[in-house]
């Protein structure tokens, strides 16, 4: 992403070694268990909770790397919790929790915004290798074990995640209650929609690449296609896209952003990644048609992303809404 | 901390001097010469306020300020309603920085404190036959020694000159050489407008302003001294000038439309759209894109401090902010619906009037000026993604 302290090119040159680009959507169990021994999972838990105390410039950092390999392991919605948990005043053995977690152990969080289906938590991530599930409901945070709960897979286009509905049990594990909870659920919400947008414009920072490196290498009418004029312009405008909303993104990135602010951002860059993926195909030809070809999983997982962690819709008019109010 | 402090201060201090000193009722100025005479008076009100050119280095008056400072000025001018300098535009950027850069010490001292007196300045680079081709300009300039000593001159046109008809002097690219690479015969010069053989003639717009003009040169006398650079060394001299139109002017501008965002907002419940989800969405939709030009802008400009910028960052900055210029003023144009068809007195010089029409025509200033957006886009494909070039030597 450039322009970024030595601190988070470090971070994401890590990354990089430990996932190379070639390599895309490695099997989820090894990829969570090389994040946990690279101390990942405690990236943002403060350093006296014996984590690295790594701020949201880090996470989406790191969320942007996943998404340019098209991460199986769920680590948006456990770095999420992980900070929910970290709050949570009314957690008894907070600490036991929050060193479990940064081991490997993992709790889910829904990533469904529109909350239609009261009593099932609906889009959550990788609940079959759950112990619990984040429950957040009006003055309350609470975790749910998978074990007494009814999980059910739902089937997706995008073939590197998995999603699942579940049904929690009546056993609840109070996290937070009252306006404590209500500033939990507010943040992680916040840093759903954060991890989700960059996961998007690492996406689509890949798929421009691969993109790009096709045309120039790709033959016809006795010249490389990355030579037509016609085709330059639409990866230019790619380019300048994704650049803007990276900005956006790194500018939002922060303690203290505003919902609505961090809702336009994360519409921007989902619909930046949406449409680079469908160009990419495109400009493929028929290759980009194909199962055996990257562009199609790079395409469901960017159209996966629009609806996880509020629609466009939803979270442009919230920002409408903000600023004719402001 | 006490960063935070120190723009906070900046930020009162300026609230509480606008609130002393900012123009009222400069809309309402219905032609240039009043328009003129208005900017003139602002600019020397800015510099004695400190608040003119705070992107100078620091030995001239309110200069030398950080990057977060200028963003707290640029930011409470437009919050401000105040007038854009338009035509200190040129003097300020351009020519400042071309004379900083590439200018000899006795012109820097004669020029530099003439634009503090509120000289303006205009660009003569654009010609008939060379617009997004500039290099191929054709204005003839021969050495010759005359009466008034060793000059220029100069015979030929220039066009799409912005605010020509009230400039003092002109940033002028000529050809001393018509031979070899058409870069290599070009030169840099600083023309007196008001000398023997310049003829002005201001063109009509679209959106009912005379905003740029034509000149022409006949047999022009110039000094030999106020060549910049080299004889043949003026495409050089040039990309200086050019690239100060980008970055520090891009985040003024970025800023000033995020601080004029109030104007959708106004628009909306004055249509009695606030409940209307379509065109909230709309809204939404465009708030991130603006806020996306200014993240841009501050990050490209944070990359050039660091001396980190890439060939074709200022090319996406400037793609940016045009694309979403003209998407601001077109989804104005939308929710206002058939009253945006009334034409309506227009502002002068400024890019976000809420005169929406209007500000749609003006938003092609920034699509098609200062390398159109076609050409923004070949750098960026050429230059960053390394794309290769068409093949040369086309033939008719
Ligand atoms: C509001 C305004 C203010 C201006 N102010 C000044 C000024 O103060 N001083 C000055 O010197 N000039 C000024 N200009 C001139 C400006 O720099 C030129 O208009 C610009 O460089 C484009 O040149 P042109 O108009 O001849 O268009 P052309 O170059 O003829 O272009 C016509 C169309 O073809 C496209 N095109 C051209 N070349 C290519 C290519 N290689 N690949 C793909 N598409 C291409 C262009 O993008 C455009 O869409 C101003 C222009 C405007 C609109």
């Amino acid at each position: 992403m450039g322009g970024m302290s030595i601190e988070l090119s470090e971070l994401r040159d890590a990354a990089q070694k430990a996932f190379p680009a070639d390599h895309l959507a490695p099997p989820r169990d090894t990829a969570w268990g090389a994040m946990a021994k690279m101390g990942w999972l405690m990236l943002p838990l403060s350093e006296d909770a014996g984590g690295l105390g790594l701020g949201r410039a880090a996470l989406a950092t790191i969320h942007a790397e996943m998404g340019r390999m098209l991460s199986r392991a769920p680590l948006v919605p456990a770095l999420g919790v992980l900070r929910a948990l970290e709050s949570g005043e009314a957690l008894a053995d907070r600490s036991q929790w929050l060193e479990r977690l940064a081991t490997g152990e993992y709790i889910a969080a829904s990533l469904d915004f529109t909350d239609a289906s009261p009593g099932t938590l609906r889009a959550v991530p990788d609940a079959d290798m759950a112990s619990h599930v984040l429950v957040t409901g009006p003055g309350l945070v609470a975790l749910a074990p998978t074990a007494d709960a009814t999980l059910v897979e739902t089937r997706l286009w995008d073939d590197t995640r998995r999603l699942f509905d579940v049904t929690p049990g009546a056993s609840l594990t109070v996290v937070a209650r009252g306006a404590g909870a209500e500033a939990i659920t507010a943040r992680l919400r916040e840093d759903l929609m954060l991890g989700i947008a960059a996961d998007a414009l690492g996406g689509a920072g890949a798929v421009l690449a691969m993109t790009v490196d096709y045309l120039r290498t790709r033959r016809q009418f006795e010249r490389p296609l990355a030579m037509f004029q016609a085709l330059k312009h639409r990866c230019a405008d790619l380019k300048t896209q994704i650049e803007a909303a990276e900005a956006l993104l790194l500018a939002r990135a922060v303690e203290g952003a505003r919902a609505q602010d961090i809702g336009a951002m994360k519409a921007l860059a989902c619909e930046t990644f949406r449409f680079t993926a469908e160009e990419a195909i495109q400009l493929h030809g028929g290759i980009g048609l194909t199962q055996e070809h990257a562009c199609h999983r790079f395409m469901k997982r960017a159209e996966l992303n629009c609806w996880l962690a509020g629609s466009a819709d939803a979270l442009n008019e919230a920002a409408g809404r903000a600023e004719l109010a402001g | 901390m006490s960063d935070d402090t120190d723009l906070a201060r900046l930020r009162s201090e300026l609230r509480a001097w606008l609130a002393e000193n900012a123009p009222r009722g400069w809309r309402a100025v219905s032609n240039h010469a009043a328009f003129a005479e208005a900017q003139r008076g602002w600019f020397l009100k800015l510099l004695e306020g400190g608040y003119a050119i705070p992107h100078w280095p620091a030995p001239w008056p309110g200069g030398g300020r950080t990057l977060a400072e200028q963003r707290v000025i640029y930011e409470e001018l437009a919050r401000a309603d105040t007038p854009r300098l338009l035509l200190s535009f040129v003097s300020t950027y351009h020519a400042a920085a071309t004379l900083m850069e590439c200018a000899s010490d006795a012109q820097r001292a004669r020029y530099l404190p003439a634009i503090l007196k509120g000289e303006f300045w205009c660009q003569g680079f654009s010609e008939p036959g060379a617009g997004s081709d500039l290099a191929a300009l054709k204005c003839k300039a021969v050495r010759e020694t005359r009466s008034g000593g060793d000059v220029y001159v100069v015979s030929g046109q220039k066009i799409w000159s912005t605010m020509a008809q009230y400039a003092d002097r002109c940033l002028l690219l000529v050809r001393t050489a018509s031979d070899g690479p058409k870069q290599a015969g070009i030169t840099f010069l600083l023309m007196d407008m008001k000398a023997r053989g310049v003829t002005v003639r201001p063109i009509e717009q679209i959106q009912g302003d005379e905003e740029f003009c034509e000149i022409f040169l006949d047999e022009v006398e110039v000094p030999v001294a106020d060549r910049v650079g080299e004889e043949g060394a003026g495409w050089a001299v040039a990309q200086a000038t050019l690239a100060s139109e980008r970055g520090l002017t891009l985040m003024e501008l970025s800023y000033r439309m995020r601080g004029a965002l109030w104007r959708v907002s106004d628009l909306i419940q004055a249509q009695g759209k606030a409940e209307d989800v379509a065109v909230l969405r709309a809204f939404g939709a465009l708030i991130g894109r603006v806020d996306s030009a200014c993240a841009l802008a501050d990050r490209y400009l944070d990359r050039r401090m660091a001396g980190e910028e890439r060939v074709g960052d200022a090319s996406l900055v400037k793609l940016t902010y045009s694309r979403v210029l003209r998407e601001y003023a077109r989804l104005g144009v939308s929710i206002g619906g058939l009253a945006e068809q009334l034409r309506a007195p227009i502002t002068f010089g400024d890019l976000n009037t809420g005169n929406w029409m209007a500000d749609y025509m003006n938003s092609y200033a920034w699509t098609i000026a200062g390398g159109s957006d076609e050409v923004q886009r070949n750098i960026i494909a050429e230059r960053m993604l390394e794309m290769p070039r068409e093949p040369k030597g086309w033939v008719a």
